[in-house]
């Protein structure tokens, strides 16, 4: 650098702390020197949140959140501007694998107990960030406004009215209208653009804050901070730039591999990324004979549907993702890592797996009586997994954690 | 025991996973169908086939005139003098259709659909099996039904080109429950009457069976370039995309594998 660069730099360090910054967050930041690929995802996630933001900007640039403009404009998109499959693709690919990414970082999470002391706030933000994802993806399917988007807010926006008392008039207040119309879009384009991409930002900071105030866990569930060197480094640590970038591009670069295989070959992911009643506009005259929510949502409409009532189900499936809140307290073991814990612990976690992916699929097949009878043992067995937890891991015996990674 | 846990796994996966409705209604299975997007030929002989039998009632508004002849390689001259209806159209509209929307309610029912996104939302497949499914029915105000769309309000608009069909029946072989064809003590195959097999009439139509499947097939290829017009440069651009990733990925695991060594 030349010395007036260095002065330059010198006077904004001084008003803005960047060179500190840039070494505690990224330079000198010491992370734990054996991890396995389940750590990736986390940094996945965050390539897939900028994939969206940047393709979501210039998507809203032709976007018309009117009643009689949406399904056409984006049938414009995709065909009178140049390029302009490339970023609806992108898109649309990219909400279907921020969920499949941040689906796997989670299942890491509850794999090697990324939530154990005092990781707590960290799960705590992930949970809440997952949250809102699923609530800017509803909104952003109603968008392009075809059959599937209209009937899909008509079975979620009714739900609202399930709530006793309020129920009536938080399902207006959320509609807009006294039926799904222009007033609708116009919001959900307003949240789905402005107020939950910032909410979501604001979270995913406190996130990566929380995350490295108290050190990035591993599979083995080895407190690295134990031991230290002499300048106070964990031992069993390497910097993070440029070890864990040069990780991270690795699997950023298998990522854009399948990403690309999606995007460019198989848009519609067999009508789970993109449903095929999708192509036609919103009709509110015809009903679709099915009516099926994007695979992310899927598990939790199963058990939706599972319950004949529509508060019950409401309320399960406002459960079924509340409880993933407190699992830090759930959680009894000694061993962070499924590595180090008891065969009950192990156990449990095949059955929720299998059953959790059963949900996946029933969520979007019609319903038949067989099919019901197993998205209710399916529930049973998901809140079973969580609510039997503080038994199951407090009675089982785990396996001495080593000291070192 | 072993045996009945298996009959019992069978029949309840069975019982699961099966859909309930087939694909193509009455038809079944649809007829599959493998798009050309690269067969210039096929996608002008279908787009002709479209706009000369298609378009008078089905529109394709989200399409431009001037984008079907360009990405077809379709001089603009020869496109506007042979395929172009109405002489105030301009190579930069959007192809609306030409039938009031109240006349085709009163004439057919339902106003005739859009057909921009029809092999999107339906499938190449099915579309395909449909305009080939049309069989004779009296009871039918146009004197059509089909099998795949059961009481479709469509007439059969390529008759004069495929000819009459109707529903027959035939003998076919009884099937054993283990697949197996059932034979008598002579060995020969037991056979039993089955109907709802499609018949095309010799002699009534101006093609042949398979120089109609032909002209299905170009159309059916036509309105996929339609559904999605970009679908031929998406596939070839993509090839580049996934070896800009595989030479990435390539550099950035020797790079990082080289970097490990420092704490290995």
């Amino acid at each position: 650098m030349t010395e007036k660069s260095t002065g330059i730099f010198n006077w904004i360090d001084r008003r803005l702390p960047i060179l500190n910054t840039y070494e505690r967050h990224l330079s000198k930041h010491p992370v734990p020197k054996k991890v396995n690929f389940w750590y990736m995802f986390g940094a996945l996630a965050s390539v897939v949140l900028i994939i969206q933001i940047v393709s979501g900007i210039w998507l809203m640039m032709p976007y018309q959140n009117t009643e009689e403009g949406a399904f056409a404009s984006v049938e414009f998109i995709m065909r009178d501007i140049d390029y302009g499959w490339v970023i609806r693709y992108m898109h649309t690919t990219g909400a279907s694998l921020f969920f499949a990414v941040v689906y796997l970082h989670m299942f890491r999470g509850l794999m090697y107990g990324s939530y154990h002391k005092p990781k707590e706030l960290v799960w705590i933000f992930g949970m809440s960030i997952y949250l809102v994802m699923m609530a800017e993806g509803f909104l952003g399917y109603v968008l392009p406004y075809g059959q599937m988007s209209y009937w899909g807010a008509q079975v979620i926006i009714s739900l609202f009215g399930a709530i006793p008392f309020i129920g009536e008039s938080l399902e207006l207040w959320v509609r807009g209208d006294y039926y799904i119309s222009g007033a609708t879009i116009s919001r959900f384009f307003a949240l789905h653009v402005v107020a939950l991409p910032l909410i979501l930002i604001a979270l995913v900071f406190m996130h990566l804050v929380a995350l490295h105030e108290v050190g990035a866990g591993n599979p083995e569930g080895v407190d690295i901070e134990k031991f230290l060197d002499e300048d106070g480094v964990p031992l069993d640590s390497v910097p993070f730039f440029p070890y864990k970038v040069l990780n991270a591009l690795v699997a950023i670069g298998i990522f854009g591999i399948v990403f690309s295989i999606i995007m460019f070959f198989f848009p519609e992911g067999g009508g789970y990324f993109l449903e095929l009643a999708n192509f036609e506009e919103a009709n509110p005259l015809s009903t679709p004979d099915h009516i099926a929510p994007v695979w992310y949502y899927s598990p939790y409409y199963a058990m939706l549907r599972a319950v004949p009532d529509k508060l019950g189900g409401l309320i399960v499936m406002a459960s079924a993702i509340a409880i993933l809140f407190v699992v830090p307290w759930l959680d009894r073991s000694k061993a962070a890592s499924i590595r180090y814990k008891g065969i009950l612990s192990k156990i449990a976690m095949v059955i929720f797996v299998l059953s959790w992916i059963m949900l996946a699929w029933l969520g979007t097949v019609p319903v038949t009586e067989l099919r019901t009878t197993l998205s209710v043992i399916g529930t049973f067995i998901y809140f079973g997994f969580f609510l039997l937890m503080p038994i199951y891991t407090s009675i089982e015996k785990s396996k001495p954690v080593p000291d070192r990674l | 025991m072993k045996k009945l846990f298996l009959i019992l796994f069978l029949f309840c996966t069975h019982d699961v996973l099966s859909s309930g409705a087939e694909p193509c209604g009455d038809y079944g299975e649809c007829d599959s169908f493998n798009a050309e997007l690269r067969n210039l030929e096929s996608l002008q002989l279908g787009a002709a086939t479209f706009l000369n039998h298609c378009y008078g009632c089905h529109s394709l508004q989200y399409s431009r005139w001037g984008r079907i002849a360009k990405d077809l390689e379709i001089p603009e001259d020869l496109f506007e003098a042979n395929l172009v209806f109405g002489s105030d159209v301009k190579l930069g509209d959007r192809m609306t259709g030409s039938m009031v929307k109240e006349d085709s309610e009163a004439w057919f029912g339902i106003s005739p659909p859009d057909l921009t996104l029809t092999t999107r939302l339906h499938g190449s497949d099915w579309v395909y099996t449909y305009l080939r499914a049309f069989y004779e029915d009296a009871s039918r105000p146009y004197g059509v039904n089909n099998m795949v769309y059961p009481g479709a309000s469509m007439p059969n608009a390529l008759s004069q080109l495929q000819g009459k069909q109707i529903l027959t029946c035939k003998d076919v072989p009884i099937l054993a429950s283990n697949g197996g064809i059932k034979r008598d003590e002579m060995g020969m195959d037991l056979t039993e009457e089955k109907c709802g097999y499609l018949k095309t009439l010799p002699g009534t139509g101006d093609l042949s069976g398979e120089e109609f499947d032909e002209v299905i097939f170009n159309l059916v290829n036509f309105m996929t370039y339609v559904g999605e017009p970009s679908r031929a440069d998406r596939e070839r651009i993509g090839w580049y995309v996934i070896l800009f990733f595989v030479i990435f990925t390539a550099f950035a695991y020797l790079l990082s594998r080289e970097y490990q060594k420092d704490y290995h």
